[in-house]
């Protein structure tokens, strides 16, 4: 029917062409970011303009720095947090008959099921009544709840997939069990604990309601930001769109660079081979 | 059939027993690894649902927890016609949304999987939809089918005609629609990779068998690559299921749940409840009511899932 070249030259477009669809709206967004004023609204649409940096100087003045400082410091230390508890427990659940270790695997999935806006409630009246509200402890501390369980979760299928041959035989040379973990396992689970760690930062980073509601003024991360440029005045779209391109910047570098490591902690051990 | 055979999947059996320590060191040790995981968990999980289902009970005055009411909250729930109203839109929402970005994530992922060139690129360009913030995402759509200025909305819905003057969000009929397309947009790249993924490491034996035999490549795709596919495919699909359920961010910054209540989710009517009706007690019964749904769906899921597909 169709030679193998013309199909290979089909598969390529169609891929690009998905991938126009992915980053048009994404490279427009960014376009909006350096529109002036007077041009963003314009219809018929416009599509070439002298670029401006008017809209950066209101987020700075709003203190946008701050907001990605506050973000950053939330997101890494969450995620090493999750990183130093997880593992251990990851690496457990999959090498040892634990007593009920199902049950206890279903308990890990089901934090993940009820819906943050509603988990929010206990949170905030509890964090009010202890005096966290508004503070890095506390946000940090919500945040333990998804990304531990998706982190061990993931990190469980990595290390089934680990042969276990290797700490057999260094077993059998007479390492002691912490030195197996630390020396074998650890190196060799290493891109699995960067691929999966990476998406809890990710998420973290990302979210919106646990830090809208839980952080206060004083912990503003990234996301909480936007609705205060939808003023009663109007939506302030360029500067949304400079929020919306540093928010994404550090995710884009970052999976760009992991990328093999990420793709593989998608598939989470669960297609054997 | 064949390709399911499996003994002890390798890793999951214990350490041989050529081990050092005492029998009780040996004993305790796995339970020593898992224990702050388990901890941490109780203290910033289970306790704050404990509470929330102690809540539910609770008549709720604003922040002050007040008198035992039992299970009036419940009752005032499941007569309410809001609440259900949100569970049939979440319904809508989900049976769209999930079999689309599924059936269009096994195409991207089929396509990824043939011969592409700068494929290193294209993957994390791909999962940028993904990658950026829910919130960002509403944005971004908000700004690309605004009222009359946006860029789809006027190039190409008003050019052609198909729908003119009116803003996809302000519109009552077309107002989920437009979440559904946001959704789609940006959940089909994960499902797209995750499943590229799962293809990447599929064996090669039983393609090399089966190229021998003479099968077409529709036979191989059905017999073959989708029931080696089938546990992944649970996995993520159950992941997409639970995740598009709880569904908030875009749909609070895109529509707020209107117009009306057009796009009101099960998680756009919780936040209702508690910030514009003050109503904590039919909040958290709702959480407590979804909470039982989901979890006895996901249990039963997961039972059939690992019986039948060892998926997990």
């Amino acid at each position: 029917m169709f030679s193998e070249k013309q199909r290979q030259l089909t598969y390529n477009f169609l891929v690009w062409a998905y991938v126009l669809v992915a980053l048009f709206p994404v490279l427009w967004m960014v376009s909006m970011a350096f529109k002036p004023q007077n041009v963003m609204f314009s219809i018929p649409t416009v599509w070439f303009f002298w670029p401006t940096l008017g809209n950066f100087t209101y987020v700075l003045e709003q203190g946008f720095i701050r907001n990605i400082g506050t973000s950053l410091i939330v997101s890494c230390i969450s995620t090493v947090l999750v990183v130093i508890v997880g593992t251990p427990a990851a690496y457990a659940f999959a090498r040892f008959r634990i007593w009920r270790s199902n049950d206890l695997f279903l308990f890990i999935l089901a934090t993940r099921m009820a819906p943050p806006v509603a988990m929010v409630i206990p949170f905030y009246l509890i964090y009010a009544k202890v005096g966290i509200l508004g503070s890095y402890t506390g946000l940090i501390l919500a945040y333990l709840t998804f990304n531990l369980s998706f982190y061990v979760w993931v990190l469980r299928s990595f290390c089934r997939e680990t042969p276990i041959e290797l700490e057999e035989a260094a077993m059998a040379d007479g390492y002691s069990r912490w030195q197996v973990l630390v020396k074998i396992v650890l190196p060799l689970l290493r891109p699995g604990i960067i691929a999966t760690s990476v998406l809890c930062f990710i998420f973290t980073w990302n979210e919106f309601i646990y830090a809208f509601m839980l952080g206060g003024k004083k912990v503003e991360t990234i996301p909480t930001v936007i609705p205060h440029f939808i003023t009663a005045q109007g939506v302030r779209w360029g500067e949304l769109s400079i929020v919306g391109m540093v928010a994404l910047l550090p995710v884009l570098v970052v999976v760009f660079l992991l990328q093999r490591h990420i793709v593989r902690g998608l598939t989470m051990g669960a297609v054997k081979g | 059939m064949g390709v399911f055979e499996k003994t002890i999947p390798p890793g999951y059996a214990p350490v041989s027993e050529a081990e050092v320590g005492s029998a009780r060191q040996r004993f305790w040790y796995p339970y020593v690894l898992i224990a702050p995981t388990m901890i941490t968990l109780v203290v910033v999980a289970l306790i704050p649902f404990i509470f929330t289902i102690y809540l539910s009970f609770h008549q709720m005055d604003f922040a002050q927890v007040g008198r035992f009411s039992g299970i009036t909250h419940y009752k005032v729930l499941l007569s309410n016609t809001a609440f259900w109203h949100s569970v049939w839109v979440t319904t809508i929402f989900i049976a769209i949304v999930v079999p689309i970005e599924f059936a269009l994530g096994l195409l991207g992922a089929l396509l990824l999987h043939q011969k592409i060139k700068f494929r290193k690129v294209v993957l994390p360009l791909l999962f940028v939809p993904t990658m950026m913030a829910p919130v960002v995402v509403a944005i971004l759509w908000k700004i690309m089918l605004a009222g009359s200025w946006g860029l789809l909305s006027y190039n190409i819905l008003e050019r052609l005609k198909i729908i003119s003057e009116i803003s996809v969000f302000g519109s009552k009929e077309l107002a989920l629609y437009g979440i559904i397309f946001v959704d789609i947009w940006e959940w089909t790249p994960f499902m797209a990779i995750a499943f590229f993924a799962g293809l990447q490491s599929l064996p090669m034996n039983p393609y090399r068998a089966a190229a021998v035999d003479g099968a077409t490549p529709l036979q191989i795709f059905f017999r073959l690559t989708l029931p080696l596919m089938a546990p992944l495919m649970a996995v993520i699909g159950l992941l997409r299921f639970i995740d598009a359920f709880r569904i908030f961010d875009t749909v609070f910054l895109l529509t707020s749940g209107g117009p009306g209540s057009a796009t009101e989710t099960v998680s756009i009517f919780t936040y209702k409840r508690v910030f514009n009706f003050w109503d904590m007690g039919v909040a958290t019964a709702t959480a407590v009511v979804i909470w039982i749904l989901f979890f006895i769906f996901c249990n039963v899921f997961y039972q059939i899932a690992q019986k039948k597909l060892k998926a997990f």
